[in-house]
């Protein structure tokens, strides 16, 4: 994207390269080389800092814009979606309802891409799964921010009791965790939060060898991270941007052991 | 493609990102009224541009009809905050990336300052910003969109996402400075 960063870089470019630095742009070569800039100047220490604190104080405090009411159901009707359903209440019901329209018009795609093949079959679950949950009255069977909570609930509900980290630090509160079946099996599935968007993150037991470390795709508009560690392979979708669901990935990735 | 298949790929493609799409509506026309119309007629435009999109970035696509929809509200209704971006955007330029090395390093206050902003304040800072400013902040820091998307949607190359970027963030916490003294 831009030069090498290096010890003749001028300041001025150091500088702004610490927001793409720290918006996760920079290629890890270039990373560590500003790094080590960062490190031995005080100006662009304390602008890292400044940009820094700002970013976490937009992503913590500023609230999103709520979806006006009415302006979905006008919109389905306008495109000739809706079979004009009347739907008061809470948001969160216009929300289950788009979304189960998603799933009824894109039923028809799903049995069709039911092909076993590196994991697509699960992929589709994978969706379904987390479009479920999102039109449930509640996206999540057990509810809470406490890892000590949530862990323990699986036990007896699925084979084996998920990995739970606490990630509130970073921006991605832990809210709960539901069961969910993947290929006819109960899978363990926790579900984060970041800003609105709902994280759901299932461990499914890999049966597929010899598939890649860590591959991306986009489904319906979600967008899905699959990796694997310990002979489990982890999925998560969410509608957040790839950046932030790529950064929330590595956040659980590298978070110490229980 | 019939009249059904495009409504099934407009709720799968486009209505996922409804929420995205009011937000970014809602900064860029300053008001919900306007940003309801401005998101409705975009769906519309969405609907009949479906067979352009190609599947694979939705968000980014529905993104980018969403601000061309806002762009020709705004030269309707409010040309001023179109015009007065170019002419500012040649004014800093020339001082951007040019920080003084002590406004730099004044570290502390400055960022306690911003730890402590609330939400209005923030909000209220935001809304201050250019336009041009304005929207690649919010795609980037509150709707968390990629460099190389982010160009996409406002159809500029990757290197000015950077650098509006870099100056909108320092703007923003120029205003959070003013606001607070």
């Amino acid at each position: 994207m831009t030069n090498p960063v290096n010890a003749s870089t001028p300041a001025d470019e150091s500088l702004l390269l610490i927001h793409a630095y720290l918006d996760g742009e920079l290629d890890p070569a270039n990373a560590i080389a500003l790094e080590r800039r960062i490190e031995s100047d005080p100006v662009l220490a304390a602008e890292r800092m400044r940009i820094e604190t700002l970013r976490r104080a937009l992503r913590e405090r500023v609230a999103v814009k709520p979806l006006p009411p009415g302006l979905r159901g006008r919109i389905e009707k306008a495109i000739g979606l809706s079979r004009a359903q009347p739907k008061p209440g809470p948001s969160w019901r216009a929300l289950a309802a788009s979304v189960a329209l998603a799933v009824i018009a894109s039923s028809g795609a799903t049995f069709l891409a039911l092909h076993d093949a590196t994991g697509d079959r699960v992929a589709v679950e994978i969706v379904d799964d987390h479009l479920r949950a999102l039109m449930a009255p509640a996206p999540i069977d057990v509810r809470s921010s406490d890892r000590h909570t949530v862990k323990p609930w699986f036990n007896g509900r699925t084979p084996q009791a998920p990995r739970v980290v606490d990630l509130a630090q970073d921006g991605f509160p832990l809210v709960g965790g539901r069961i969910d079946v993947i290929a006819g099996a109960p899978v363990p599935t926790l579900v984060y939060q970041h800003r609105e968007h709902i994280i759901s993150l299932s461990a499914v037991l890999d049966t597929i060898k010899a598939t890649p470390p860590e591959s991306r795709r986009t489904m319906r508009g979600y967008n899905l991270v699959r990796w694997v560690d310990n002979g489990i392979a982890y999925w998560a979708i969410s509608d957040l941007g790839s950046t932030d669901l790529d950064a929330f990935v590595r956040l659980f990735r590298a978070a110490p052991p229980e | 493609m019939s009249g059904d298949d495009d409504r099934k790929r407009f709720a799968e493609l486009v209505m996922p990102h409804l929420g995205d799409a009011y937000a970014l509506a809602h900064w860029l026309t300053g008001n919900q009224a306007d940003a309801e119309d401005v998101v409705q007629e975009a769906c519309l435009r969405a609907f009949r541009g479906l067979a352009g999109c190609a599947g694979t970035n939705a968000r980014a696509w529905t993104l980018t009809i969403v601000r061309h929809t806002a762009y020709s509200w705004l030269g309707k209704n409010r040309r001023s905050a179109l015009v007065a971006v170019d002419d500012l955007e040649a004014v800093e330029r020339a001082q951007a990336l040019s920080p003084d090395a002590a406004v730099a390093s004044r570290p502390t206050p400055e960022t306690e300052l911003i730890a402590k902003a609330d939400a209005a304040r923030l909000e209220a800072a935001i809304a201050m910003l250019p336009l041009q400013f304005r929207e690649t902040l919010v795609l980037r820091d509150l709707q968390g969109l990629q460099y190389r998307e982010i160009a996409e949607v406002t159809a500029v190359p990757v290197g000015t996402v950077m650098s509006r970027l870099a100056r909108a963030r320092a703007r923003l916490i120029d205003l959070i400075r003013v606001d607070e003294s």
